[in-house]
């Protein structure tokens, strides 16, 4: 991101959004930096927090200093040793979703954003409702379905139900961002015939590249911690997403803290990186693949 | 093309699936008993999903299914979602040929049919105390038998009490001077759990019913002595506000913590309390009203049982698998394992011998009352009147006698 | 004013390949099944992951539902008899008002932080994508790890937030944030904006982003920059964002669950139920599935009445 204006910084491209020209001073930079680190330092507490319970031998933080001086790496090994296979499920899983949420969603959202298409409020508002079904009763419902069609304890079956968070929130932020696409880019995309899709493909898609990350992101995160559809639609240890991994160590009687701590902590890691890789995709300004 | 195609299929999709709904509410689901023919694998629900306890009854299935020549498929599913679980396979009729369940769930499930009472099998229920049996009987037949069971007590730091000169408390007065005695600066004489949940109202029990309370009735003013107590521990900062919202997990990290002196927990705690090397603990009853009042605690453990999957040959195997569960061998080796007690009264004595450490539990097992034992499936229902009214008293919504009175009349 | 600015925008389009011929007739009936197609995909997905879900809902919740029916299939009707007991059981009115508040109070912190966030992450610094994308982390733990977090933070006895305002002198004594009954419902309002904020920088963010600079500088020509910049470029041009940022937010508020469940269960004292905990607690503690279906309906119908509520209310201003 920063490289990105750094890049911009002549003005050639496009500077970001701030009134600051390109000569900005370096020193007033740097005091926004520290005032946003300090800002994400409150925000970002009760991930430090879970560090450093991961590095207690109980792994609570009843006894515990503001460091963890004499880390305990035992939840750690009992993470790792237990873990791996899950974090990969979930990883594919999410990612499974963001790709099916994305495919069914850009096209349905370009469709309500420019097309006079009569049911569309129809459409909108059911999507709307959709969002308001609380998990429980969309994951109680699926089951019976899922048993029926052999969906159980499989990665497709949790893709598909996962997406359920995804897709309609993915169209209802694509389209919010589509409104504010500029007319004469939408005329240019109302071609008929087989130049739809091509439109659609070319102009349309490069164009909303914000909205389609940022659902995207969304959508990771919506799948990356469900644990509704894992709990009711997986039994066995073969398809497990960590969410639910993490509920090994919750036991009837008797909670190991430092294992589920671990195990979060580990968990955070690839999907952070794939969260820092996305941002930067996220470009400045406007019509990124339009204006030259 | 393809989308149009996935249109009239969804439009058919939910065509059928709206037809097939009164017959999925029905029970009428896709299903068929399997071809009976030799059983070669049984399949097993349980909620041991953390350690020990996974590995131990883990390997005591594997063993008896050696025993009865099948292997088993075991899933294990976090506890709070058990229940869930079992209702979503009976309807979509893909329950276990094995399934284990808290025993105070027992008589629910039992109710809407879906397990086979144990003496289609012939499984012997003899020398089981009246306590476990009454929990795993639904209309006065045997549908579920514990293996093993536990039950709460109180739990002192030997050290604490030693540097205060306190002796472990035997009476409620006894109880509040030392819990007084025991508090200092961040540390509180007592813990224990008053949530709300059914674990809230599980470490009542003791005290509302070594005092006579009833859980039929609990405006009554034994009870209200005993939630007195609770509220009186608390206003004078012997227990923690906190306990309103502590698990029993939560509770036992305070005691490890030294930020309480005493708790109230059970002995499944005890390979947690045995890892920490400076903590000397000792466990003794918990205390009574006075002197004439005997301690009664509340039965916990899990009752293993046959649901009624329509295919005998399999029900058969798996009451095989039940039996051996619960035989003398196995009763023995998983409650040393998994710090539990023995449910047969024949093998307290030897196990009492074994196990110093469980010898104060498995006096109190012996007594000990199953939650379901009066009320049946009508238990949940009351249980959560009876944390209701516990956490409107100790947060100073109504007094004990008024809060009980509030409760019961709903 | 957004189609003033608008038309002062110049973008230059790269050339498309225009293949539109000559009008034939069928053209328009064509035109209007390559629109559905679309739509199609996504409208077959609703249809299955929601419809039939919120059917078999919406039919159990006029049944005597209980354990018995999921083996024996047997649940008999008893029309509205589940709504008249759960909206006349004592703790309706304590769970409406508190869903009220928890959603009010979540919602106004979210958003108004989250706005204030994505103004100024638009700054530009070293470092700003790598500490947004940071800002996404309370978003990947595991409720049940962030609600045990946050328990120990606001533990009364022992948490760090006592602890740091002991030390700061601000308190003597510990304040017990999850167990006393009048701050419990405030702590897990003030859990739960700490999970709403990620999501309202970074969908309010990409909005700010989409924003042309054209506008800004075509608005400071005319003597807007600052805050009049903001009311008169910012604000109507993040105007659909924000309406989905904010009926997703009540929506997704409404029906909250986890959270809560995890750092209080609804305690002390009913104090933090809210009408989800409820629904829950009816369908999966008592086992009264049709109670259950009847109160999360109740839910859907108040997340329904408001989106109607403010689409109206959003139309109009627009419009205006």
């Amino acid at each position: 991101m920063t490289t990105n204006t750094q890049l911009n910084s002549a003005g050639t491209e496009r500077p970001v959004g701030s009134r600051s020209g390109p000569a900005a001073a370096r020193y007033r930079q740097g005091g926004t930096t520290a005032l946003a680190i300090v800002f994400l330092s409150i925000m970002l507490f009760p991930v430090y927090w879970m560090i450093n319970a991961s590095l207690q031998p109980n792994g609570t933080t009843l006894q515990t200093s503001w460091l963890p001086l004499a880390p305990d790496f035992s939840g750690y090994a009992t993470a790792i040793s237990q873990q791996g296979r899950n974090l990969g499920t979930s990883l594919m899983v999410a990612l499974g979703s963001v790709v099916f949420s994305l495919a069914i969603a850009a096209p349905a959202a370009y469709a309500l954003a420019y097309f006079k298409v009569r049911g569309a409020g129809v459409v909108l508002f059911a999507i709307l409702i959709s969002q308001m079904i609380p998990g429980i009763v969309v994951a109680n419902a699926l089951y019976t379905a899922y048993n029926d069609l052999g969906l159980l304890n499989s990665i497709p079956g949790l893709i598909l139900a996962d997406s359920s968070h995804g897709i309609p929130f993915a169209i209802l932020i694509i389209r919010a961002f589509m409104n504010n696409m500029p007319a004469s880019v939408i005329e240019a995309a109302k071609v008929d015939g087989a130049g739809h899709l091509r439109a659609f493909w070319s102009i349309v898609l490069p164009l909303s590249r914000n909205a389609l990350i940022t659902a995207g992101l969304f959508t990771f995160l919506f799948t990356w911690s469900d644990f509704l559809f894992a709990l009711t639609l997986t039994t066995t240890d073969d398809v497990r997403p960590v969410t639910l991994g993490i509920y090994q160590y919750i036991g009837a009687y008797v909670n190991d803290w430092s294992s589920v701590m671990a195990t979060a902590v580990l968990a955070s890691i690839p999907a952070i990186v794939l969260l820092i890789v996305a941002q930067k995709y996220v470009a400045a300004g406007t019509a990124g693949g339009a204006v030259k | 093309m393809k989308s149009a195609f996935t249109k009239t299929k969804a439009a058919a999709v939910t065509v059928t699936a709206i037809a097939a709904l009164p017959l999925i509410l029905s029970g009428c689901g896709a299903s068929s008993p399997a071809a009976s023919g030799p059983v070669s694998e049984l399949t097993v629900v349980d909620y041991y999903n953390n350690e020990p306890d996974k590995t131990v009854i883990g390997d005591t299935l594997v063993a008896c299914g050696t025993e009865s020549g099948v292997t088993i498929k075991r899933e294990t599913v976090p506890g709070k979602s058990l229940i869930a679980k079992v209702l979503q396979q009976a309807s979509s009729k893909t329950l276990p040929d094995v399934l284990m369940l808290d025993n105070p769930d027992l008589q629910q499930i039992a109710s809407s049919g879906a397990l086979a009472p144990l003496s289609d099998f012939k499984i012997s229920t003899d020398n089981y105390p009246q306590g476990i049996l009454s929990a795993g009987t639904y209309k006065d037949k045997v549908y579920g038998l514990a293996p093993t069971v536990n039950t709460i007590a109180l739990f002192y730091n030997k050290d604490l009490l030693d540097q205060a000169g306190v002796t472990p408390p035997k009476t409620w007065d006894e109880l509040k001077a030392a819990a007084a005695k025991l508090t200092s600066g961040g540390q509180y004489g007592l813990a224990f759990d008053a949530n709300a949940t059914y674990e809230g109202t599980w470490q009542f029990l003791p005290f509302m019913w070594s005092n006579g309370g009833d859980e039929k009735n609990i405006a009554t003013p034994e009870t209200a002595e005993a939630l007195e107590l609770w509220t009186d521990l608390v206003k004078s900062g012997s227990v923690s506000s906190s306990a309103l919202n502590w698990t029993q997990a939560d509770v036992n990290d305070q005691f490890i913590a030294g930020k309480a002196a005493m708790m109230v927990n059970g002995p499944w705690q005890i390979p947690v309390l045995d890892k920490q090397s400076a903590l000397h603990y000792g466990v003794v009853n918990i205390p009574v009203k006075d002197s004439t009042k005997t301690a009664v605690g509340p039965l916990g453990g899990e009752v293993w049982t046959v649901p009624q999957t329509g295919n005998k040959a399999k029900q058969a195997k798996a009451a095989e698998i039940v039996g051996c569960m619960n035989s003398d061998k196995n009763q023995l080796a998983m409650a040393k394992a998994r710090n539990t007690i023995p449910s047969k009264s024949t093998l307290a004595a030897q196990f009492a011998a074994e196990n110093p450490k469980l010898a104060s539990f498995t006096e109190l097992v012996k007594t000990a009352r199953a939650r379901t034992g009066q009320l049946g499936e009508d238990w949940p229902a009351q249980a959560t009147k009876i944390y209701t009214a516990i956490q409107n008293a100790l947060t100073d919504k109504a007094n004990a006698t008024d809060a009980l009175k509030q409760a019961q009349e709903g | 004013m957004s189609a003033a600015v608008q038309s002062r925008l110049h973008l230059t389009v790269p050339e498309t390949q225009n293949d539109a011929g000559p009008r034939r007739p069928g053209y328009r009936r064509r035109e209007r099944i390559y629109q559905w197609l679309f739509l199609a995909p996504a409208v077959a997905y609703l249809v299955l992951f929601f419809g039939y879900p919120v059917v078999k809902n919406v039919l159990m919740s006029f049944q005597d539902y209980s354990t018995g029916t999921f083996y024996t299939g047997e649940a008999p009707w008893v029309g509205f008899a589940n709504y008249v007991t759960v909206l006349s059981s004592s703790l309706f009115s304590t769970s409406l008002i508190n869903t009220a508040l928890f959603t009010a109070g979540s919602i106004a912190g979210q958003f108004v932080l989250g706005l204030a966030l994505a103004v100024f992450f638009k700054r530009k610094f070293p470092l700003n994508g790598m500490l947004r994308s940071l800002l996404l982390l309370p978003w990947l733990l595991p409720l049940i790890v962030s609600s045990a977090v946050w328990r120990w933070i606001l533990d009364k006895d022992s948490g760090a937030l006592n602890n740091f305002l002991e030390s700061a002198g601000i308190i003597s004594t510990g304040i017990p944030w999850l167990t006393s009954t009048s701050l419990a419902l405030a702590a897990v309002v003030g859990v739960n904006i700490w999970i709403g904020i990620p999501f309202n920088v970074t969908v309010l963010y990409g909005g700010l982003q989409d924003i042309p600079d054209e506008l800004y500088e075509a608005a400071s020509l005319d003597g807007a920059t600052g805050w009049k910049a903001f009311r008169h470029v910012t604000w109507p041009m993040l105007r659909p964002v924000v309406s989905v940022v904010l009926v997703l937010g009540v929506v997704y508020t409404l029906k909250v669950l986890d959270i809560i469940l995890g750092l209080t269960n609804g305690g002390p004292a009913n104090s933090t139920q809210t009408i989800a905990t409820q629904s829950y607690a009816l369908s999966f503690q008592d086992f009264k599935f049709g109670e259950g279906a009847a109160m999360g309906n109740i839910l859907v119908l108040i997340s329904l009445v408001f989106a109607v509520l403010y689409l109206r209310v959003n139309r109009r201003a627009v419009d205006e």
